[in-house]
């Protein structure tokens, strides 16, 4: 009896020591993180729209690793050390630029911020509130000489995320009422449910004919 | 030594037994159809092609709920389980299709019957053969519709085990190639098919006109409207994108096909039913009727689907659970017009912003197109012959304005012993009945028991009908500048619909897009039309407030006034549903699905598509 146990405890000794083995490749301990930047300024996006591309050679099989730009600009991805490839792909309120990848070399905590041309900047902005009118004054610049403006919004939101889809109120104003490469004063009026808020974010943005998707400013937090 | 001959007798006994009859030890096995048994027996090779058939491909089409309520003008408002469906945003792989196995099943059966089929008379073997490249250009014709220019593989691929598959690497073809492939190939069977004429399950000439038809008019109209786009959506090899001057002859191309088939093919628009209301259903419902050109059967005993017990309105269910999955929207409700040819947008409210009463609970809806009533169930039409019990609750007068009540249970009466909520609902936020004050009618069978799980319904699934046939003809005439020819018929497909004679006289793009809208709703055209507009990004651009990208209900309040005239009447009001929680917001990336990683790697050759 005494010997039967003896056996099995060994037994399961013997079978930890084995299964511990099994589980031998580590998680991702590097880390590549920066902003996306145009003349050294983070441009900011929708959340969940633009992307970056992250590839890895040698390897039999090809498969990207698809990294989200967070609104603000930034981006960061979780990798094993080792040399990437990151390219800029379109759809994004920036010129595209497929074949001209970024190498990167991924070792421990890197860095590297990843310059754009966007086809329009939108920055400098400034709200002021009158009543229940809040106006928007914000300069914006044309980078692509081939791209049009189209449309420019302005946003208001309960929260933080904020954008042209996810939006409680929205301004739309046409390219006609913009003046390009200098400054622009435009209204959006509070709506009724969001005047007893304490703050709202807002955030204005603009559409060039290039892409479907707008480049913004920042989301700003507004006391009312 | 009496056995020894016992047994030598023995031994050569056997031997006379086995020896004669070798025909013995050569029978065919019971369990395995040899080719060439496959391919000279006409019935063995119908039952293949049924398989072929079939496995037909289609987006959301062919009684597909779910994808219905992602690409359609509707809502999901089934279990809370799939909210995802009104919650989610189009991938860059939404609608992505790669079938080749299904194009190689076809290359062999087209070499098989090459090779094999010497019993068979030369007009059948031509008429399978033919079938089976209808089948093909069928499946190109969704490969380039969803993926763009995709290579072209007309034969099988066989590997030779040299050691470098290069050869089977076969790039992608440029778009327009395709369409010219799909085009050539329906030239060359239409006359084959012949023999099928008068089918409505199997190709025939009339029905390879109609797929040319169609596709025709997809190539044409990405030839001109992706070239009038701000920034065109092209690949450098042409594999996306086809150049604008070749969209004249593709629209002629269409132009020819269907008058073809409006001219001698022996259909006629389903005209039987003098309701135009029930008209338009029965058309959708009646098998063998003279519009229906190319059709997916099923029958009760085979072959069933489930269309009409997940949609059914939620009281007239026969079924235990699960009802009222795919509800339609306002603003599809409201793209009907008028039948004074006034534009379809329902009066809700009046200029002053205060609700506009009715009478009877169906008054908003009176005289619009009367395919309205055959596409939708709105509150005070009947299913079945039993009416449908839709009112959201009631609208209590408080001295300054209405205040609306609803009850959480389906079927109660208010404090003044009339109608809460009606037993159909609608109400917001709930599962299994209508979130947005519609139900769907088109295609939901009023047979008995086909709302039941064990019977299931037997309706069919039209691929092509004349009605599309005459809206592509009315396109394809207006974009040649053929404006009279394309309002005739326009106006005859509207009479059809209930409108007098010539009730459009000045024709314009919209006119024909919103018609399209209306008489092909949830038949699995709608994301291809906007696609082949180019107008799906300004359609769906994810602005919640943007009728046309986000759904919105309309829920029949009953007033509650006592003493005043008003008492009893309805009011309606008009909201996004709460369970809708993100609009459909369609990408430029969306324009082409983009190609699976792993078709990448096995194939160098390939090019990926825009944006991905």
């Amino acid at each position: 009896m005494k010997k039967k146990w003896l056996y099995l405890l060994t037994l399961t000794f013997a079978a930890s020591l084995v299964s511990c083995e099994l589980d031998n490749i580590d998680a991702p301990s590097a880390r590549l993180e920066g902003n996306v930047v145009y003349e050294g300024e983070n441009l900011n996006v929708r959340s969940n729209s633009a992307q970056l591309e992250l590839w890895q050679d040698g390897y039999a099989l090809n498969e990207f690793i698809p990294v989200f730009i967070a609104q603000d600009g930034s981006y960061s991805a979780s990798l094993f050390n080792g040399e990437y490839k990151l390219v800029r792909k379109g759809g994004d309120p920036w010129l595209p630029q497929l074949n001209d990848t970024i190498i990167v070399q991924v070792n421990g905590n890197t860095l590297l911020d990843v310059p754009v041309t966007p086809y329009f900047t939108i920055k400098n902005e400034a709200y002021s509130i009158s009543g229940n009118t809040i106006s928007a004054t914000f300069d914006v610049n044309q980078i692509v000489d081939s791209s049009v403006l189209q449309e420019v919004v302005i946003v208001l939101g309960e929260s933080v995320l904020v954008d042209e889809n996810i939006q409680d109120a929205i301004a739309r104003y046409s390219a006609d009422t913009i003046n390009i490469d200098s400054s622009t004063s435009l209204s959006i009026e509070i709506p009724e449910n969001m005047r007893d808020l304490e703050y709202l974010f807002i955030r204005t943005a603009l559409k060039s004919n290039s892409s479907n998707e707008y480049i913004y400013t920042n989301s700003y937090r507004l006391e009312l | 030594m009496k056995y020894t001959l016992l047994l030598l007798i023995l031994c050569a006994s056997f031997a006379t037994v086995s020896c004669n009859n070798e025909d013995w030890l050569e029978r065919d096995p019971k369990n395995i159809i040899t080719d060439e048994q496959l391919w000279n027996d006409p019935q063995l090779i119908t039952s293949l092609l049924a398989n072929y058939y079939d496995r037909l491909p289609t987006f959301h089409g062919v009684f597909n709920t779910g994808g219905m309520t992602e690409i359609d003008d509707a809502m999901w408002s089934g279990h809370f389980d799939q909210n995802w469906r009104n919650d989610f945003q189009y991938g860059y792989d939404y609608g992505r299709y790669w079938d080749y196995t299904f194009i190689r099943d076809i290359n062999l059966a087209l070499d098989n019957i090459e090779t094999f089929s010497t019993e068979i008379g030369d007009e059948q073997k031509n008429l399978f053969t033919s079938e089976l490249r209808f089948i093909r250009a069928f499946v190109y014709f969704e490969l380039v519709k969803r993926m763009g220019g995709v290579p072209l593989v007309t034969e099988q691929l066989i590997y030779d085990f040299g050691g470098d598959p290069e050869y089977l690497q076969i790039p992608r073809s440029k778009e327009h190639e395709v369409y010219d492939f799909i085009y050539s190939e329906l030239e060359t069977i239409k006359s084959d098919l012949q023999a099928n004429n008068g089918s409505q399950t199997r190709a025939n000439e009339f029905t390879a006109l109609a797929l040319e038809s169609r596709a025709m008019l997809y190539a044409a109209s990405i030839a001109k409207y992706n070239n009038l786009m701000d920034t065109p959506i092209n690949l450098p090899g042409g594999e996306v994108g086809i150049p604008a001057e070749m969209a004249k002859d593709y629209y002629e191309k269409s132009l020819q096909a269907s008058q073809s088939i409006l001219q001698d093919g022996g259909y006629a628009l389903y005209d039987e039913n003098p309701d135009k209301q029930a008209n338009f259903y029965e058309m959708m419902m009646n098998k063998g009727n003279a519009e229906v050109i190319f059709a997916k059967d099923y029958v009760n005993s085979l072959k069933t689907h489930g269309f009409t017990f997940e949609n059914i309105p939620r009281s007239l269910t026969e079924d235990n659970e699960y009802p009222s999955n795919l509800t339609p929207s306002l603003n599809l409700v409201e793209s009907f017009d008028y039948l004074d040819g006034g534009e379809g947008s329902l009066n809700i409210t009046d200029a002053s912003g205060d609700p506009i009463v009715y009478e009877d609970i169906n008054g908003i809806f009176a005289n619009k197109d009367a395919r309205l009533y055959g596409t939708v169930i709105y509150p005070g039409t009947t299913f079945k012959s039993a009416p449908v019990k839709m009112q959201a609750g009631v609208a209590v007068w408080n001295d300054s304005d209405y205040e609306l009540l609803a009850s959480q249970d389906l079927g109660s009466n208010y404090s003044d012993e009339g109608l809460w909520t009606g037993a159909d609902g609608p109400q917001d936020n709930t599962q299994f009945v209508s979130n947005t004050g519609f139900y769907a009618r088109k295609f939901l069978s009023d047979a008995p028991g086909a709302s039941l799980r064990g019977v299931a319904s037997e309706n069919w699934w039209p691929w092509f009908r004349l009605g599309e046939i005459y809206l592509n003809a009315a396109e394809a005439a207006f974009e040649l500048n053929q404006e009279g020819v394309a309002t005739t018929y326009i106006n005859t497909l509207r009479e059809r619909a209930g409108f007098p004679e010539n009730s459009i006289t000045d024709l314009n793009i919209e006119d024909i897009r919103k018609e399209r809208r209306v008489e092909l709703a949830f038949e699995d055209h709608r994301y291809f039309d906007l696609k082949r507009w180019r107008i799906a990004h300004e359609v769906w651009d994810g602005d919640i407030n943007n009728e046309d990208a986000a759904v919105f209900a309309l829920f029949p309040y009953r007033i509650v006034r006592p003493g005043h005239p008003d008492n009893n009447k309805y009011i309606f009001n008009k909201f996004t549903p709460t369970r809708f929680r993100r609009a459909r917001f369609f990408r430029l990336g969306n324009y082409y699905a983009s190609i699976d990683q792993g078709v990448l790697n096995n194939n160098p050759k390939l090019v990926r598509n825009p944006f991905h």
